[in-house]
């Protein structure tokens, strides 16, 4: 394992979220707890709206990821710089234009996910 | 470079002092050459100049430079402002500047992905981050139905727990595939190992390898939503709606709630006795259809209905217990869980519908945009041609120039839009026009092709190349194509025209097979009957060879061509196709039902053609006819009289055994066209009606054109090498007439009538009893010359006048006499040329003395000449105006327009492309029509449109669909009334 792994879900089901940037799945309540692993600039241990902002039940398959940089499914996904971690393969919307513009403060990538 | 780039690795991460990456510095080396190929195509702009340059300040460099490796590899390229920078190129300092600062961001570091473009990573780079053989692989590993993604999260947690010693590197778990994890490993060992103890995975269950080229496949899952929009189509996934069609009119995105429109399915009277409290017998596999609530019925059932207005929205909503309707539809609040939007296409009737609900059309097909929301990328191409549909550019026309993400740059003919319009594309759709030859691509049509006969705005109809049938389909689900399919022509074991047994023992031929069901015409000889069955109702494919008797007790078999001589298809006629428990399917193209299908009883059949079940027997037959009696083909007219006329006839089972069918011996021979505007053409024989051969060409179907008498000369001519070409015919099933493209809008002008054939002396020249059959011997010694002139023209018949002005009883004479039938410009008597310009009078006199048939012309021919008919359909092709080819005997052949036309045929030519040239004067047989091309302008010369101007849009077998200039009709014409017309 190359990195510190990020939380590990704590249940499967509805409780679910993922980060819209990076991706990582967690549950609210871990997201509440110790924000994105990847992401911390967004800050959602100490602003809880942010939660809701920069996360989203609604996404599509879930990859656990052992070992991002040897992991060629977490290449291709794009999340092979990420801690390992379970992952969400899409998510289907995109951060909010004031979100983006964090991220651009902070240099940092944002892709929105493309339309199919 | 390699270098650099693995040390970007560490840097990226900001725990970087794991002892495990040395390992993994080593593992990306070897990965390199693939992703240093990837990134050296896009570390532009110049990072060889950057780096070139930042080598000469010191100090802070050494650092830099070596960031600057990595950044070379990604980072640079993650600048968010430096557009300007980049392109100004203002140098090393400044660059070092902007480096510092990012550098100075301690966070600025902390992601970086590496493989993300400025943008969106575009395609090419993922194409570069495709599996290769070094990857680790994919391994399907059957779990637990509904526990995918707590195996994928559990086993996650099994990695952090076990540390190093566990080596599978992912674990996915797609939504849309139940029973099924992946796990990416380099082994199956390591596979086995992870999945050892689990619960819900079946360890036990073979683990599948995803072959390579597939990996891709797993992880490409679409996103989920496609934006639950207002006016989205959906379908229910679940209860009484399962599967019906609704639209969204709400969506809440915080309780992942919608609102959506659909046609209620409620049973008033169930309603109405639950509210009074009766008993209430349930049925439970009971749906009600789907009806639009009538709240006046309801109120007469006595159900309470009450009118409010909807606090969110301000409506109106008709309430009934807690259901709300409007309008007749049920608005109902459900989880975005419960409905799918994915590849949601209404079919028409589902649409029809749901406009039907207010008569006001409020729903009209302007609305269909709607239908758009569905579309899938990709939707619009490069040079399709589009209309606006909505906005201020509503119904301007253009062409697709470039597609961006969601708007689509078109250009427009229009005067003063020079630049191309960016237009969404949600307001864009495809436009045709009536001619478009299209290829639909979804729906339930897939797969079909036809051509669009109308467009009513987003729907087009379109005749189909197979059925002849109209469908309506949308201009969304149809791209322009020349391509000619049946549509689906195999469903499972079974194909299109197949002969089936039906579950309930009848028997059919399918005739359309579509997505969703199998349409067969029924062995019903009484009437068509067509059954619209599934495909689990269609027992077996019934392929058996049988032969039956057809009305004169001749047999039949299948590929004969057969007329029907009564009942409801009587007239109709084709080869059979199947023979079936004494019914026969036979095809006949000008049937426009039925994919063309006649369902009859063999009995009311009579045998028309050669039959074909052998090759031997047509070759037999030839050898027979040679020494038994010259093929004088009974009149067809004899024929219908009574069968024993010829059996007592001409002795001899050949002729009346096959149902005095003489001169359908010719049926399946080859032969060669020696006059005409087909001259030259070999083909072979597929009907021979009177004094017509319908001969089917390699390339195209020539219909009724040909005059009997001329492709007999040939046959006579050919005889020793007749058995050879008739020996061929049956190997050639494809060339049967069942042509496809056959339309049903054949313009009846196209129909050549031969009505003027029948001319008194008739039935004497078709009389096999008369005493002008020509003498055996004189057959069998090869002296067709003879017979020829004998046997089929006797010098007094006047000949009826075929087609073209070309007088054929001279023309037959000339070219029996001189056995040339190759002739493109055999020499002709002055005597039967029509026109005092002919300028071949010197040579004909030359060549008459040559002539080895002892019998050097007929009388006939100076009849000929005289002939009222001459002329009368002498004017169906030679018009002014129009491009014709001039072949003069001993000349070249040269292309013209024709000047004027005489009342005899005959025309003045000026020479040329242009009609530039000089002036010739030519007789008609000289002359030819020029075969237009797709897209050029047309002079229609004979038939109902005769001299209207047109232009040729599409080609269909020996078909032109053309466009009248003057109506913007489109009519589909035989392309023999088609001329070209000399370029302007």
């Amino acid at each position: 394992m190359g990195s510190a792994p990020a939380q590990i879900p704590t249940s499967f089901g509805h409780e679910l979220r993922a980060c819209l940037r990076c991706r990582l799945v967690k549950t609210y309540d871990q997201f509440r707890d110790a924000g994105c692993e990847n992401c911390p600039f967004f800050k959602m241990e100490e602003d809880h709206e942010r939660i809701v902002e920069v996360t989203t039940p609604n996404f599509n398959g879930i990859i656990s990821v052992m070992d991002p940089s040897r992991s060629w499914a977490a290449r291709w996904l794009r999340i092979g710089k990420f801690a390992p971690g379970c992952y969400t393969l899409a998510v289907s919307e995109p951060l909010t234009e004031e979100m983006q513009h964090i991220c651009q403060e902070e240099r940092v990538q944002y892709v929105p996910p493309k339309r199919m | 470079m390699s270098h650099h780039h693995s040390e970007s690795d560490d840097d990226d991460y900001s725990y970087d002092d794991d002892p495990e990456l040395e390992d993994e510095e080593e593992e990306e080396e070897e990965e390199e050459p693939r992703s240093s190929r990837k990134k050296r195509g896009r570390s532009n702009p110049d990072p060889v100049g950057l780096r070139g340059k930042k080598r000469k300040p010191s100090g802070f460099i050494e650092h830099g430079e070596a960031d600057l490796g990595a950044e070379d590899v990604g980072r640079h390229r993650h600048f968010h402002e430096p557009a300007s920078f980049r392109s100004s190129r203002v140098g090393a300092e400044e660059y070092l500047d902007f480096m510092q600062e990012k550098y100075s961001n301690p966070r600025a570091e902390y992601e970086d992905d590496g493989d993300y473009e400025d943008g969106e990573p575009t395609h090419v780079d993922q194409q570069a981050l495709l599996p290769s053989v070094r990857d680790p692989k994919l391994w399907m590993v059957k779990c637990a139905i509904g526990r995918e993604r707590e195996v994928a999260v559990c086993l996650m947690q099994k990695a952090v727990d076990r540390g190093s010693d566990f080596k599978i590197r992912s674990v996915i778990a797609l939504d849309h595939l139940q029973n099924f994890i992946y796990i990416e490993a380099d082994m199956e060992a390591h596979v086995k190992e992870a999945i050892k103890g689990m619960r819900n995975i079946f360890a036990n269950h073979k683990i599948l390898l995803v072959p390579i080229k597939e990996m891709a496949d797993v992880l490409s899952v679409k996103s989920k939503t496609v934006e639950l929009a207002r006016d989205t189509w959906v379908r229910m996934k679940l209860g009484i709606y399962k599967g019906d069609l609704a639209q969204v009119v709400d969506v809440d995105d915080v309780r992942r709630r919608v609102t959506v429109k659909l046609i209620p399915r409620i049973d008033l009277q169930l309603l109405a006795d639950k509210q009074e409290g009766r008993e209430i017998v349930k049925k439970k596999a009971f749906v009600p259809p789907p009806r639009f609530m009538n709240v006046d019925e309801a109120r007469e059932l006595h159900i309470r209905v009450e009118r409010r207005r909807d606090r969110m929205t301000g409506d109106y909503f008709e309430n009934i217990g807690n259901m709300l309707f409007k309008d007749g539809f049920l608005y109902k609040k459900v989880s975005t869980k419960s409905i799918s939007t994915l590849n949601v296409t209404p079919t028409f009737d589902e649409l029809e519908r749901f406009k039907k609900a207010n008569e006001n059309g409020e729903i009209d097909f302007v609305d269909m945009s709607t239908l758009f929301a569905n579309r899938k990328k990709g939707h619009f191409m490069k040079g399709d041609e589009v209309i606006v549909i909505k906005g201020d550019l509503k119904n301007m026309k253009g062409w697709v120039e470039k597609v961006d993400e969601e708007n689509v740059l078109i250009r427009s003919d229009m005067k003063g839009l020079n630049n191309p319009l960016a237009v969404n594309e949600r307001e864009l759709c495809k436009y045709f026009e009536p001619g478009n030859h299209v290829k639909v691509v979804s729906g339930t049509h897939k797969g079909s092709t036809g051509m669009v006969v109308k467009v009513e705005q987003h729907v087009l109809i379109v005749l189909t190349d197979t059925t002849k049938q109209h469908i309506r389909v949308f201009a969304d689900h149809v791209v322009k194509s020349a391509e000619v399919t049946n549509g689906v022509t195999k469903m499972g074991e079974y194909e299109l025209h197949d002969l089936v047994l039906l579950s309930n023992l009848s028997f059919g031929v399918i005739i359309k097979l579509d997505s969703e069901a199998i349409q067969v015409l029924k062995g019903v000889p009484e009437r068509p009957e067509v059954a619209i069955v599934k495909h689990g109702e269609i027992k077996y494919k019934i392929d058996k060879r049988m032969n039956v008797k057809d009305r004169y007790k001749n047999f039949i078999t299948v590929k004969d061509v057969v007329r029907v001589t009564e009942g409801p298809s009587k007239g109709k006629q084709g080869p059979v196709m199947h023979i079936y428990k004494g019914v026969l399917f036979l095809h006949d193209r000008h049937n426009v039902e039925h994919a063309g299908y006649v369902c009859v009883k063999c009995s009311s059949c009579v045998l028309s053609g050669g039959s074909y079940s052998g090759a031997d027997r047509i070759v037999d037959s030839f050898s027979r006819l040679g020494n038994s009696k010259p093929p004088v083909p009974p009149s067809p007219r004899r024929f219908q009289r009574a069968d024993s006329g010829y059996n007592t006839g001409a002795g001899g089972r050949h002729w009346s055994g096959r149902g005095g069918r003489g001169q359908d011996l010719l049926v399946g021979a080859y032969v060669k066209v020696r006059m005409g505007p087909f001259k030259g053409y070999r083909g072979r024989v597929v009907e021979v009606k009177e004094k017509t051969v319908r001969l089917e060409h390699e390339a195209k179907i020539v219909t009724g054109k040909l005059d009997l008498r001329y492709t007999h000369t040939w046959f006579a001519a050919s005889t020793p090498s007749f058995s050879n070409m008739g020996s061929q015919t049956p190997i050639h099933p494809s060339r049967t007439p069942l042509h496809p493209c056959m339309t049903p809008m054949r313009d009846s002008g196209a129909t050549p009538i031969h009505s003027g054939m029948r001319t008194p002396m008739r039935d004497r020249a078709w009389n096999p009893y008369t005493p002008m059959s020509p003498p055996r011997d004189s057959w069998e010694d090869g002296n067709p010359g003879s017979w020829g002139t004998n046997l089929l023209y006797p010098p007094e018949s006047p000949y009826s006048r075929a087609y073209e002005a070309a007088t054929p009883g001279s023309e037959w004479a000339s070219s029996t006499l001189g056995r040339s039938y190759s002739d493109a410009g055999t020499p002709r008597d002055a005597n039967n040329v029509p026109s005092p310009y002919q300028p071949m009078t010197p040579s004909s006199a030359s060549y008459l003395p040559s002539t080895p048939g002892g019998q050097p012309m007929t009388p006939g021919t100076d009849l000929d000449v005289k002939s009222p008919d001459i002329g009368g359909d002498a004017e169906t092709w030679l018009m002014p105006g129009i491009l014709v080819n001039v072949h003069k005997a001993g000349e070249d052949s040269n292309a013209g327009v024709i000047r004027d036309v005489f009342p005899d045929g005959s025309c003045v030519v000026a020479l040329g492309d242009r009609g530039e040239g000089e002036t010739v004067i030519a007789i008609q047989r000289e002359v030819r029509l020029v075969c237009p091309r797709k897209n050029e302008r047309v002079k229609i010369v004979g038939g109902k449109h005769r001299g209207s101007l047109a232009k040729l849009i599409g080609l269909d077998g020996s078909d032109g669909i053309v466009r009248l200039d003057d109506t913007l009709d489109v009519k589909i014409l035989n392309l023999d009334l088609l001329a070209k017309l000399p370029h302007a």
